[in-house]
């Protein structure tokens, strides 16, 4: 029976599985079993189908499921607060306590493909990221300023002291007489006065004779409210908040319109306002004026890719910076400046400006392979547009000196604020400006590179760039100079004022500029081995000459008319309450037009900064992922542009000292300049006179870890020296040659270490692999930090005194024979021997460099920390805390020494000592979350 | 006091709550190895997870079915990609033979190129030919890449390798890891201080993730870049390669990239994978141990579940 079922199935099963073979193509053939790898590879087609990475899998699927195209980005909140921050040294050192501080910073990124709902979808091909940022800042400024008592500000000056606590006598301009009597062989003395003149009766200046624009100005002045002292001084303490604000947008979009070409579009917007602390409640505030900054950047980039081996981009760019001084609220006109030290001062500099710079660029570069060569070639076009209003004192300036109330020639006499509440400045000046001034220039560059493989392990790199630019020239030819070759119709000398595009000149008085700079680098895997690798290289650059915001250079359209005191004991500048005295009226394009004031001079040759560079490394990967570089680098320098702190090209030759006081007489002095129809020249950090070497030896080691350890020292020994450099100036711009000496800011010793390291802790990990949830506690964690550790700058000294008669603007010290100027144990209580060093007697130079080629100041140290917690929300998700500290061992550096050299008379106590130092802890806390 | 009577109790909880958390089911790993050059493996490792012991089901030999995803990366400087496609092809075509290539790229979303295939012209070809624009894509696809070949290993008994040939600079991404200043008028500004905390962030989160697969990934990065967000990217791809077990290597000139192309490839090459089963139930990770007798073997020690 079981039998019977048994064939009867088995038939059945046969007729079924003929039935199926029947159905079958007849040609199909027996398949053999797949081998592992055919099902490996039938495998991936199904997955990468299903996951939407071929080009036949299902569109749904090639929007989602391909890594890191779903929506993602970050929140961030960073906040600092005076509470976490330490005293600052320097305020701790004079007893002081940390000021207000709330900080907030604020913003988010997203990122994702495009999406237009039902309309259109990115998938990979469009992507955007856009970033906000906003911060909000809140900083208490604390100022204690002396300002006049109310009791001077009437006129009442009998309570006044001098430093020492005695009556400080007023005097009465208006009863100058001459004396016949006076010895000009002997110096002034009350026994020998040249003019003598009476004090005001009783200390008091009568209210008839009180300036009426000064006691409508002083009507600004907020009242005493303080007596830190002593004798009424320091009676005025600001505590005001500075309040910053910014919000800004980055916004970028990737398209990828097919294999070979692709989009890029880049959008940047931000909106800042700085609003510095308030000194006083209204337009005579003479604090810094608000700043507004808005920067707008866009940025259009298409890569075209030929070939496989040839690849073109195309880089469209505009971007605008703007700065604006907006007017203060309420007033119609800037208040003008008032200064009579020591008192505060009213008003301010700049008070209302706006300047904007424009950039377009145009790039376009194709890089392709030839053989063995790598060649690329970059053509890029730049304009450059900067306008700006730049008025310094659009209301006026005026200085005041204790002069016309003393005693002419008796010093400890008169003072400057009541010089002004007669109204009468030592010097006075007023900034015209009819119109911005619209700057345009334009730059070009042609790249070449060619990378060559020399042989296997030897790569060569020949670069060629052929710069050019136009000089820069103004939309309507609002441009002047002086030129030195032309003679001044006044007195017959060289140097008159020109005008662009007039009289025969171009529009512009630089010439433009084309200039190669070549360039070869080599790399050589030494023995055989392409770990080790010895890299060189030589270089030779030229930099661009700035358009600066500013209007120099169109004086005779924009100038600033001076008023000059010719004894300012005897007679004001002019009288406050009369107003300016009528000047010249502008545009004045005269010749002789700049004569008598300190001229705008541009540089005619246009002679640019031209660097060279050699360099020379050899860097070795050992065991453990260890990468150790030495190497040499050698660059230098010439015509850098220097200020008119370290150029003057209408300075006085020092052969002129030989004649002594004849150089205080004011005309004698103007006659031995080179153009004496000028004070000075000003050539606003544009001429081409500077020149610098620096030699550097170098090793760094690098250290990467699997572990999530990165480890970079750097240690650099380096020596640089200028001609132009310091924080005083130049003492002989006729012998650069007298001025090689140690760059200001030369640190020959540097010590960088930087590191970055995951904490091996939590799941994954080396420690405490929990897994549970303490694995949120012990996981996540990792700090990054750097230290760095600097010898001291090269120490300048400088004489108290400088009498030259106004031949040498920065004066050097002597040096005294046989007197070591380093002391046995340096510390703050003597940094170096003053006593090494003298005050060159009068109308001679100094003998010591600018800055000392031995003496150093104090070395520095910082070391600021990152600390970064994450949690993991989900796999996707986490939160992270951060800290950051900078200086966050609160390290105190020493302030540098007090480097002024006083005679042998009345030697400076405190030179060669260190008073105090500074640095601060800061810290910032932060909360992301990223999803 | 109070606060304190709270605390402990809830502690103590904490703790015998983590004590009892529940175990996942018993599952078969792979773990790629490596023995010495040359030498051979007379029989299978013994093997033990976190602690216990466990069964060796198998071992793929050196000399065993290898499949390769090979995934270009490559968006930057052609005379760095054009020794690398040299030493891709040298390599390629010297493979044993039954090791497939499934060619992938990367730019723009990861992408199959040609499907694995023992023939080497096709490949050859491929690589010839691939343009190298776009933006890189490695963090963007790494973790979709080894999810395909933990897929394909598990339908499969051959040794699977996705090994990444990368030029990509952490400036060159689709996302942004760069925290550019944007407002510049913020003199204050200390959150860029240390620009590489969003670029170390997406490595510990890929990380996290990347250590639940089982196939070795392998980087060839071709240049070797010193400054700070490169520094943590690169970092980064260390130690992502060798949380799976596989390895990654940074040329730092251009002789270098074929000798560094040819040492992976002898890497990917040499890997073996011991098929083990352990003799209990998992949870969270398994800590790997392999011995061979008068072997040392290099092997990958952890590996983390997926919850």
């Amino acid at each position: 029976m079981l039998f019977a079922l048994g064939t009867m199935l088995a038939v059945l099963l046969t007729a079924a599985s003929d039935t199926e073979e029947t159905q079958r193509p007849a040609a199909r053939p027996v398949q053999r079993p797949k081998s592992e790898l055919e099902k490996a590879a039938e495998e991936f087609r199904v997955q990468t189908r299903n996951l939407g990475l071929r080009p036949d899998s299902p569109a749904r699927s090639k929007r989602s499921g391909n890594g890191g195209l779903n929506f993602h980005g970050r929140l961030f909140h960073n906040l600092r607060n005076d509470f976490f921050d330490a005293v600052p040294h320097e305020v701790f050192q004079r007893g002081g306590s940390k000021g207000l501080l709330r900080r907030n910073q604020f913003g988010f990124n997203l990122t994702g493909p495009v999406v237009i709902p039902r309309l259109f979808h990115g998938g990979k091909a469009t992507y955007f990221s856009v970033t906000y940022e906003g911060m909000r800042e809140k900083m208490g400024r604390s100022y204690l300023r002396t300002i006049p008592t109310l009791r001077e500000r009437s006129g009442e000056w009998a309570h006044v002291v001098d430093q020492a606590g005695q009556t400080l006598p007023i005097y009465d301009p208006q009863t100058t007489s001459t004396n016949p009597n006076f010895n000009p062989a002997q110096p002034v003395s009350t026994n020998n006065l040249q003019h003598p003149r009476l004090p005001f009766p009783e200390n008091r200046i009568p209210a008839a004779r009180l300036d009426r624009t000064a006691q409508q100005a002083v009507a600004l002045y907020p009242a005493p409210n303080s007596d830190a002292g002593p004798f009424f001084r320091n009676n005025y303490f600001i505590f005001a908040p500075e309040q910053n604000r910014a919000d800004g947008v980055n916004a970028r979009v990737d398209h990828t319109a097919s294999d070979r070409n692709r989009l890029g579009f880049g959008l940047t917007w931000s909106n800042g306002v700085d609003q510095p602390a308030p000194w006083f409640p209204n337009e005579a505030n003479p604090g810094s004026p608000a700043r507004e900054r808005r920067t707008r950047r866009g940025t259009v980039e298409h890569v075209f890719t030929l070939s496989p081996r040839t690849v073109n981009t195309l880089t469209l760019d505009a971007s605008t910076d703007q700065y604006e001084n907006p007017p203060a609220e309420g007033a119609s006109q800037p208040f003008p400046r008032y200064s009579f030290e020591p008192y505060l001062s009213m008003g301010r500099s700049y008070p209302v400006s706006k300047n904007s710079r424009t950039t377009f660029i145009v790039t376009d570069g194709v890089s392709t392979r030839w053989r063995e060569h790598r060649l690329r070639l970059v053509v890029q076009g730049i304009r450059e547009r900067v306008n700006t209003f730049w008025p310094q004192y659009p209301s006026g300036s005026f200085r005041f000196s204790a002069g016309y109330t003393s005693l002419p020639g008796i010093v400890n006499t008169g003072h400057a604020f009541a010089s002004f509440l007669l109204g009468a400045p030592e010097y006075a000046e007023r900034s015209v400006v009819i119109s911005p001034s619209y700057f345009r220039r334009n730059r070009g560059a042609i790249i070449l590179r060619d990378q060559w493989e020399i042989r296997k392990g030897l790569t060569l790199n020949l670069g060629l760039n052929i710069d050019g630019s136009t000089p820069r020239v103004e939309r309507y030819d609002r441009q002047s100079t002086v030129a030195l070759d032309r003679i001044n119709p006044v007195n017959g000398r060289p140097g008159a004022l020109v005008v662009a595009n007039r009289d025969g000149l171009g529009r512009a008085f630089q010439p433009v500029l084309v200039k190669p700079e070549p360039s070869a680098s080599l790399a050589w895997n030494v023995l055989g081995s392409a770990r080790t690798v010895v890299r060189a290289g030589y270089s030779r650059s030229y930099s661009y000459i700035p358009v600066y915001f500013a209007q120099w250079g169109t004086q005779a359209f924009n100038g600033a008319p001076t008023w000059v005191s010719e004894n300012p004991q005897l007679l004001p500048a002019l009288i406050l309450q009369d107003g300016f005295p009528p000047s010249r009226t502008f545009p004045d394009m005269r010749p002789e037009s700049a004569n008598d004031t300190i001229a705008d001079l541009i540089e005619p040759t246009g002679r640019q900064p031209t660097y060279q560079s050699a360099s020379l490394s050899l860097e070795r990967e050992l065991r453990g992922q260890i990468v150790v570089t030495a190497g040499f680098g050698h660059s230098e320098g010439r015509n850098l542009l220097l200020s008119n702190s370290g150029s003057n090209p209408n300075a006085i030759p020092l052969s002129a000292l030989t004649y002594r006081d004849r150089l205080n007489d004011l005309n004698f002095n103007r006659s031995l300049r080179p153009y004496p129809q000028y004070q000075k020249f000003d050539v606003y950090s544009s001429w081409p006179e500077g020149r610098y070497q620096r030699d550097a030896g170098y090793c760094r080691v690098e250290k990467r870890t699997s572990g999530g350890l990165t480890l970079s020292a750097y240690y650099e020994f380096s020596k640089q020296m200028d001609n132009y450099s310091g924080p005083y100036g130049v003492q002989d711009y006729y012998n650069r040659g007298n001025e090689w000496s140690l760059t200001s800011s030369n640190n020959p010793h540097r010590f960088t270490l930087t590191y970055m390291y995951e904490l091996p802790l939590g799941a994954s990990k080396l420690f405490l692999t929990m897994t549970d949830w303490r694995r949120h506690l012990v996981g996540g964690w990792s700090i990054s930090g750097q230290t760095t550790m600097a010898s001291g700058e090269p120490v300048a000294l400088r004489p108290q005194f400088n009498n030259t008669g106004g031949v040498v603007d920065a004066l050097h010290v002597n040096q005294v024979p046989g007197v070591d100027p380093a002391v046995a144990k340096r510390g703050p209580e003597l940094w170096f021997n003053p006593e090494a060093f003298a005050q060159p007697p009068d109308f001679t130079i100094g003998a010591v460099a600018r800055t000392h080629p031995n003496l150093r100041m104090p070395s520095s140290q910082n070391h600021d920390l990152s600390v970064t917690k994450r949690v993991a929300v989900t796999s996707e998700r986490s939160v992270e805390f951060s800290m950051v500290g900078l200086n966050f061992v609160n390290h105190a550096v020493w302030t540098d020494p007090d480097t002024v050299i006083g005679p042998a008379s009345a030697p400076n106590v405190n030179a060669g000592k260190i008073i105090g130092s500074r640095g601060q802890r800061i810290i910032q806390l932060g909360l992301k979350f990223n999803f | 006091m109070v606060t304190r009577r709270l605390f402990i109790p809830a502690l103590s909880a904490g703790l015998l709550q983590a004590a009892k958390t529940p175990e996942v089911s018993r599952r078969i790993l792979r773990i790629p190895f490596w023995i010495g050059e040359g030498a051979t493996l007379v029989q299978a490792p013994v093997a033990k997870v976190n602690g216990g012991p466990a069964k060796v089901l198998q071992v793929l030999d050196s000399a065993g079915d290898l499949m390769v995803l090979l995934i270009l990366d490559l968006a930057g400087d052609l005379a760095q990609v054009e020794p690398a496609r040299e030493a891709l092809i040298t390599n390629v075509q010297s493979l044993q033979e039954n090791a497939w290539i499934g060619l992938m790229r990367s730019q723009d979303g990861l992408t199959a190129l040609l499907d694995p295939t023992a023939e080497r012209a096709p490949v050859v070809d491929r690589i010839r030919e691939l343009s190298i624009s776009g933006r890189a894509g490695l963090l963007d696809t790494v973790e979709t890449a080894l999810g395909l070949a933990d897929k394909i290993a598990a339908k499969s008994r051959v040794r699977l390798a996705v090994l990444y040939v990368s030029d990509s600079d952490i400036r060159n991404y689709r996302d942004d890891y760069t925290n550019p200043v944007i407002n510049h008028s913020d003199a204050g500004d200390m959150s860029r201080r240390f620009p590489e905390g969003i670029v170390k962030e997406k490595i510990a989160r890929l990380l996290a993730r990347v250590s639940t697969y089982e196939s070795p990934l392998f980087i060839v990065h071709l240049d070797y870049r010193s400054d700070t967000l490169n520094n943590a990217y690169q970092t980064g791809l260390l130690e992502l390669a060798n949380t799976t077990g596989g390895s990654a290597a940074f040329c730092r000139s251009n002789a270098e990239i074929p000798e560094a192309i040819s040492a992976m490839f002898q890497t990917v090459a040499s890997h073996r994978v011991a098929i083990i089963q352990p003799a209990t139930g998992l949870r969270n990770q398994a800590d790997i141990e392999l011995e061979a007798e008068g072997r040392e073997l290099k092997y990958r020690t952890r590996l983390q579940l997926r919850r």
